[in-house]
Parts: structure tokens; sequence; C-alpha cells
């Protein structure tokens, strides 16, 4: 019998808008495996680094950064979704689907927002299955 | 600056297609500025090239590698050793670099991963705009530092069209008249009289149409 398909995401976040301690309740559910990237700033993310994770074997990238009025760095939320876009597109391109690449506004407090967030992406990852490229 | 633009992934696939040992060799100078081909892009294009090849279950190794200019020896000498170690080099500099890396490197295939796009500047975060044709005659003088040459769509020398509104060109909404911005700025200047002066017609010559150009400096040459 197939093992059940377990999705490793790997998941970059502003430090101010998400707390892995405090929010990370899915790797306890056992059908999700997390690798957290904290960053001082969404911005900091780069197109490399999204593309290099699904080249380390991610079968989703997921960037959570805080809503676009409260980053502390006025354009942070702002750049991280221009980037995340871009890479979306490129990813089309490979063949691999954009979906698997996701950007969500949180921010730190809101532990359930989050867990619902976590659990919409292990569900386009299961309906799309493990990365053709890992 | 030369302003270029990266070609698109499946071009860039089909081109490296027949290699298996493939350099991305990026340019630090004109082509990083503008997004195209500097260490970042280099990094990123490996990346997609690299997931695009194992995706398809082919077996392509692609090292990385960025040179501050490929348009001078002194620098391409620096990517000797990475070009020699492959079989191919895909070149992200402008068509002087990829040509300058090819005539150094004879039994190895130079390919271009960029589309050489115009001489220009950075208008703005993320806008670059043409501004010099490199006609070889540079009249800027006259015209207040803005080159209708370049600018204007029609190339006219001696005054606007009639087809000028709001300080826009009637080619396209998002080109600025060049000669509203010649009269503004010798206004400013205090030059308006520059637009008395008649202007002959451009001796092309001294451009491309004239065929490929050479400068020599003879108190550089040893």
């Amino acid at each position: 019998m197939n093992k059940p398909f377990k999705p490793k995401i790997t998941l970059f976040h502003c430090i101010n808008s998400f707390n892995e301690s405090a929010s990370l309740s899915l790797n306890g559910a056992n059908n999700v495996e997390i690798k957290t990237v904290r960053l001082p700033c969404s911005s900091m993310v780069k197109d490399v680094f999204l593309l290099r994770s699904f080249e380390s074997g991610a079968d989703g990238v997921l960037v959570l950064v805080c809503p676009e009025d409260q980053c502390r760095y006025v354009e942070g939320s702002i750049r991280a979704k221009k980037r995340v876009g871009w890479v979306q597109n490129v990813l089309d391109e490979i063949g691999l689907d954009g979906r698997r690449l996701s950007i969500r506004n949180t921010s730190s407090g809101n532990g359930a927002t989050t867990d619902k967030i976590l659990q919409e992406t292990v569900a386009v990852l299961t309906d799309l299955g493990p990365n053709p490229a890992a | 600056m030369i302003v270029g633009e990266q070609k698109p992934l499946a071009e860039i696939k089909e081109i490296v297609g027949p290699y298996r040992k493939l350099l991305i060799l990026g340019c630090g100078t004109c082509v990083k500025t503008c997004f195209a081909g500097g260490e970042d892009e280099v990094a990123t294009l490996a990346s997609a090239l690299r997931l695009i090849f194992k995706k398809e279950g082919q077996n392509i190794k692609i090292e990385e590698f960025t040179i501050e200019r490929q348009c001078e020896n002194e620098f391409i000498q620096e990517a000797s050793e990475a070009i020699g170690r492959n079989d191919s080099v895909l070149s992200l500099a402008c068509g002087a670099g990829v040509q300058a890396i090819a005539r150094r490197f004879a039994k190895i295939p130079v390919l271009p991963g960029v589309n050489t796009t115009f001489i220009g500047v950075l208008e703005s975060q993320g806008v670059f705009t043409e501004e010099c044709s490199g006609c070889g005659n540079c009249e800027l003088a006259i015209f207040g530092g803005v080159c209708p040459i370049t600018r204007c769509s029609k190339k006219l020398l001696n005054g606007p069209c009639g087809g000028s509104r709001h300080g826009i060109c009637e080619v396209s909404p998002d080109t600025e008249c060049a000669w509203q911005l010649i009269i503004e700025r010798l206004e400013a200047l205090g030059q308006v009289h520059n637009l008395r002066c008649y202007i002959s017609p451009k001796d092309w010559s001294s451009s491309n149409s004239g065929g490929p150009r050479r400068l020599v400096r003879e108190d550089h040459i040893i």
C-alpha cells in the first residue's frame, strides 16, 4: 500500500506576522512537514530563495506577511507580494503549477487565522500531489 | 547604461537544450542594474532551469558565475576556469558581452540569454527609458540636453509636429513629447534662441548605418 502523501511546506515569514510556537499546531497533526524560515521583514524574500525551496524538495512554499498597511518597513508586504507573483508565473512556465506557492497576510496574535491558512495550503498541495521536480 | 531583458524561459530552455554542462555567466554592470543578468538573475535562472530539467528527468549540470563586465578581457579572464569546466556558456550580458566571450573561447558555444534593448536610464524604480541612439554625433547642446533623435517618435530636428497633446506624443500615451521637453528646458536655460538655428538633415554616416564602427585611441595603444 502506498504511503499517504505528507506535504513538505517551506514557510517564509516576517517575524512580526507570525508566531511559530503558537501557530504550528498542524505539525502535531502529523499530516504535514513544515520548515520555517524567519525573516526580519517579508521583503527579504527573494525569487531565488523561493525557487531553491522547491529544488530542496518542498511540495509547497507559503509566505506569511503582515497586512499591507501594517508593515513596519512600509512597503515590505507589497514587495513580497510582487516577488511571489513573479515566481508563481515562473512555476507555471516550469510546469510545477504556481499554486504551489502562496502568500497570505496575517498578524502575530492571530493563531486561528494562521492555522486556517496552513490547512488551506495543505488542502491545495494534497490536490496537486508531490513536487514533480523534487 | 545598456538596457536588456532576459529572454523568456521557454526560449532559453530551447537554446541550452543540446548541452550537458552549462555555465550561466552574469555581468555585474549594465544588465545587473536593469535586473536582466546580474548575480541575482543568474541564481534565479539557474534554479528555474534546474527545476525544469529535473522535472523532465534530464541530467544537465548548471554552474553559476558572474563577472564585473563581460565586455573587457581583464574581467573575462576571471571566468576562464569556469568556462573551461563546461561545454556551453549562457551569457546574461548584452550582445557585446556575448560576442566578447565568444571571441575569447573559440571552441565553446556562447549563447545569449538576454535581449539587448537600448541605451537608456533608470527613470524610476523598475522603469527604464531609451535616451540615446548612439548616432555618433551628439548634438544635445543645441537641444537643451534632450535628444530628439531618440526621444521624438518622428526624429524631428527642427521643431515639433502637430501631434503633441498636453506634452504627450500622439504615437504613444506612454511617450512624452520630446519637443515639449526641449522647449521647456531651453526656456529654463534662457536659450530659446537655439530654436532659431536651422538643423540640416542628419548625417547618418557616423551611425551604425555606415557599418560597424570602430573607435581608436592612439594615446592608449602601446
